[in-house]
């Protein structure tokens, strides 16, 4: 055999090699990036679970709160209103799939806040009916709420934990280039809510009801 | 001239051991400094009952251990009870105990069964932190039930012994019957898997020589037996040491890396 052809299997089979292993890479990254985004889906569906069981808390909060002689029915109007919002919120999101654009997560993010909002108004106000604070079930609700809210931040923080890991896997050098075309993009993170670092007003004078949300938090 | 000597010593000396403990004096501030405003996360107590503040009696404290270990080895499910005199976070005690339950992985891994009773003396604040898989059977009205009305009016009157003998009995009650046990707890298998692993390492030790006498044997190079035995010392040592490493380290920890969620409720007296 001449030696032209020699060399030219060489090639072939340095090309055959390098394109291997080039494919390997990249099913590899390919692996990794669905493994992480599975990773996001999964906190993500968490994070409905436990704002689910928050709203599921809201009627019966409700209930034991109106039996309550004379409780003035404009902030439990208010957490109805805020829960049927968060419900309306809730068709257009999927609980399977992280949600890909930050606009879509702002408004799931917003809706909640305006029902988180709504609570602490309701207990800000439960506190001026003593017979109230003495209710065994209502202090068992209390305590119920508190756990939802533990459990909302522990897997929100889960949650941008997972995006975070999948965020810098699809920006790192060599897997960015395969990532677009691919169809993996950044995932937007939960951040805290509008007005957060103020604390909400409080007004004690008894008789009147106590004022609108702070204009800075945005509706859905 | 005796006085000259010594002036001249104490100036020499003074000027870079000045600067040496001026130094020293500054790392030290602010070593001390940094220390106040960190949060401690406390390192894993050694049973499953421990009493950092000194308000149980060592009858009471072995008894409540003795419980506690007899019920994982019954049910699977590794309740920590940890009295400590202050929390030592500016965080709230939800958040703090959260993440201390997590470190210390209390709970198997796939069951994530664990749940722990922090008491914090000083601060009048206890909280039962729930691991994810016992938040069915200990939900957070429950542990806002015992808490409350069950360990607290003891504790108001300073009962601790009694408040926790309460508290214990009711949160047991509540999770019994949640998973089966092995009638082990996870130290005592750990315990008692480190001798029968080593026993794969010894069987691998004998077939090796078996292999090699037969090849030398077959091979017929003539080596004596004193050539083999230097090949399979090292790989002896080795193994030991690191069989020996791994038992002593079981026996000190007993969680078996659970998850906490943040489920639980607690209560301030």
């Amino acid at each position: 055999m001449n030696r032209f052809a020699l060399g030219c299997i060489v090639v072939l089979l340095v090309l055959l090699f390098v394109a291997v292993s080039v494919a390997l890479a990249i099913g590899g990254s390919y692996n990794r990036l669905v493994r992480l985004q599975q990773a996001v889906d999964q906190s993500w569906a968490q994070v409905q679970n436990v704002y689910q069981r928050r709203a599921d808390l809201i009627p019966n909060l409700v209930n034991t709160v109106a039996g309550a002689a004379n409780f003035e029915k404009s902030t439990l109007v208010e957490v109805t209103n805020a829960r049927a919002s968060v419900g309306r919120v809730q068709t257009q999101i999927d609980p399977n799939k992280a949600p890909t654009d930050a606009a879509q997560l702002e408004k799931f993010q917003a809706a909640q806040g305006e029902l988180s909002n709504a609570l602490s108004r309701l207990l800000v106000v439960v506190e001026r009916y003593p017979e109230l604070k003495a209710n065994q079930n209502f202090l068992s609700l209390q305590a119920q709420l508190e756990g939802t809210e533990n459990r909302i931040s522990v897997e929100r923080g889960n949650f941008n934990k997972t995006v975070q890991d999948y965020n810098v896997a699809v920006r790192s050098f060599p897997t960015n280039f395969i990532a677009g075309p691919l169809g993996f993009s950044p995932r937007p993170f939960f951040t805290a809510q509008t007005g957060a670092e103020r604390p909400p007003p409080v007004q004690f004078n008894f008789g009147t009801p106590a004022p609108a949300a702070p204009a800075a938090t945005t509706s859905p | 001239m005796p006085k000259k000597m010594r002036r001249s010593r104490l100036i020499g000396a003074s000027r870079s051991e000045n600067a040496i403990h001026l130094v020293l004096a500054a790392a030290f501030i602010f070593l001390t400094i940094g220390s106040h405003a960190a949060e401690v996360i406390p390192p894993k107590p050694p049973g499953y009952f421990a009493d950092y503040a000194n308000v149980i009696s060592r009858e009471a404290a072995y008894r409540f251990n003795e419980q506690l270990a007899q019920f994982e080895r019954e049910t699977s499910n590794q309740v920590w009870v940890v009295v400590y005199p202050k929390m030592q976070s500016d965080s709230s005690v939800e958040d703090y105990t959260r993440r201390v339950a997590q470190k210390w992985g209390v709970g198997q891994k796939d069951r994530r069964n664990g749940a722990v009773l922090f008491v914090f003396v000083q601060d009048h604040k206890m909280f039962i932190q729930v691991g994810y898989g016992l938040e069915g059977a200990l939900p957070d009205a429950t542990c806002f039930d015992i808490t409350e009305f069950q360990v607290k009016p003891h504790f108001r009157e300073g009962d601790y012994e009694g408040g926790l003998a309460v508290g214990i009995d009711s949160i047991l009650k509540a999770i019994r019957g949640e998973y089966k046990g092995s009638g082990k707890t996870v130290a005592e298998q750990h315990r008692g898997s480190r001798a029968t692993g080593l026993l794969p390492f010894i069987i691998f030790v004998v077939v090796l020589i078996v292999i090699s006498r037969m090849i030398r044997r077959l091979g017929g190079y003539g080596y004596s037996s004193g050539r083999g035995g230097p090949v399979f010392l090292p790989m002896g040592g080795g193994g030991w040491s690191s069989g020996g490493g791994g038992g002593s380290g079981f026996s000190e920890s007993l969680g078996g890396g659970g998850s906490f969620g943040g489920g639980g409720a607690g209560s301030s007296w």
